[in-house]
């Protein structure tokens, strides 16, 4: 399994992609993610946004697992509880990579 | 039974016959319409936003009347995020101060904010009508944001990582960037979207700066024309999050250009690597203007170059403004305020074509 979240549009002008693959995660990890995207119930969401704020971030979150492919675009304010807390998680579980750069080349 | 979706607040009496009243009763009704009237319009205001925004009953409370003059609120979201906006109540207008520095400094920037309004540019608040400052803190686990919520101020932590613990409510340029998100709301209602929304931007930079100058009584050649100086985290080495006066030089992945020559066409395609159409980037362009106007003309910035853009961003731009609009409407503003051929209005065409735009 593989996730990726892209996160862009807030206060600090940079993009951020984040990725998190079980391969090169440690097995309680591996595991740790896959429970994690169940729980997020991320192959059942559609993009969601509502109206735009400034500053307000928003995410990109694709997920590829078992020839599989789910990609939803969301803004910080329809986060699910359970999304925000996968979306902090890659960001710091060990074995995970990130790339920075400004918006349009990040 | 579940919550209404949005508050409904209407008026019986319609503004005309409130007015008719006020001009033509006596004195007792005379009052009482005035200040229905006074009432009535700021719940117009707030009613737009309302339905605007959808906003729940919990998220309508923020926005209630109470007498005028300065109200602010700081609320602590605990380290929640998305709906659970304010959050818990933790000090409000008058009280003394906590124990937590990030309420404090919430509070305080944000009477900083309100001050120079008030004091130097003659607003009343974000909606120019007394509407209450409400700051959440605290919004979600090591947030590296702050945002403009529609009705609200909204702050994270910082992870240390992007931007560092603490920082986002320490830099008063920062409050007041946020807060002026919302006064670009109640007037040119500018559209976040490539170039009205780099004006929009640019312009919660410019007040953003004009306040860190105005608090530190700072002229223009004394100023950094940073915004967000300190804040940044360890993965970005750098000083700020923009430089006015240096567009593309504030940290490593500072891509922001100060000549049309090197506007960034991004798409505004709901994809998060495009930045609503670059509106964190190419801000960088009115940016230099003002700076070069503010330091043409000298002295205090608050005094000479700020109230022309306010007056732009108040009565001249309008949703769908473009960088053009801006520059002709400062010239406008320019000429308005100082004169045809004056020092102001030549330093401002100046400083459009100096980045380009005109």
């Amino acid at each position: 399994m593989r996730v990726s979240i892209v996160q862009g549009g807030g206060l600090v002008p940079i993009v951020t992609t984040t990725i998190a693959d079980s391969a090169s995660l440690s097995h309680e990890n591996a595991e740790a993610l896959r429970r994690k995207v169940e729980e997020a119930g991320l192959f059942g969401l559609s993009a969601a946004g509502g109206d735009r704020h400034p500053d307000r971030p928003s995410y990109e979150i694709t997920v590829e697992h078992d020839g599989r492919q789910n990609q939803v675009v969301l803004d910080d304010a329809a986060l699910p509880d359970a999304v925000r807390s996968l979306i902090s998680w890659v960001g710091s579980v060990p074995g995970h990579q990130q790339r920075i750069g400004p918006p349009g080349r990040g | 039974m579940t919550e209404p979706a949005t508050h409904p607040c209407c008026f019986i009496l319609p503004p005309i016959v409130l007015a008719q009243v006020a001009e033509e009763g006596n004195a007792r009704d005379r009052d009482a319409a005035l200040k229905t009237l006074a009432a009535s319009a700021s719940m117009r205001a707030r009613r737009t936003v309302v339905q605007q925004l959808g906003l729940t009953v919990a998220q309508f409370g923020a926005l209630r009347l109470a007498p005028p003059g300065e109200r602010r609120t700081v609320y602590d979201m605990k380290n929640r995020g998305g709906n659970g906006l304010p959050g818990t109540k933790v000090r409000g207008e008058g009280d003394p101060p906590t124990d937590d520095v990030a309420v404090n400094e919430a509070y305080d920037g944000a009477d900083h904010t309100y001050d120079f309004y008030k004091d130097v540019l003659d607003r009343s608040s974000i909606d120019d009508d007394d509407m209450e400052l409400v700051s959440s803190v605290h919004y979600g686990v090591d947030f590296d944001n702050a945002f403009w919520q529609g009705t609200q101020m909204v702050y994270g932590d910082g992870s240390g990582q992007f931007l560092a613990k603490g920082s986002l409510t320490r830099d008063i340029s920062v409050i007041a960037h946020e807060m002026t998100h919302g006064v670009t709301q109640f007037t040119a209602k500018l559209r976040y979207s490539k170039q009205s929304g780099a004006l929009n931007e640019s312009f919660s930079d410019v007040v953003g700066s004009l306040v860190k100058q105005w608090v530190n009584k700072e002229t223009a050649d004394q100023a950094d024309w940073l915004i967000g100086e300190g804040v940044l985290g360890e993965s970005l080495p750098g000083v700020a999050l923009r430089s006015m006066k240096d567009p593309g030089t504030a940290f490593e992945f500072d891509d922001q250009p100060a000549h049309m020559d090197a506007y960034q066409d991004l798409p505004d395609d709901n994809n998060p690597r495009n930045d609503n159409g670059g509106v964190h980037i190419n801000s960088g362009i009115p940016n230099k203007a003002f700076y070069l106007v503010a330091t043409a003309l000298g002295g205090h910035s608050w005094e000479s170059a700020g109230p022309i853009w306010y007056d732009t961003l108040a009565k001249k731009l309008s949703e769908n403004s473009q960088f053009t609009d801006a520059a002709e409407a400062t010239v406008a503003s320019a000429q308005e305020r100082y004169g045809e051929d004056s020092d102001e209005e030549k330093a401002v065409k100046s400083a459009w074509k100096s980045v380009g735009v005109l």
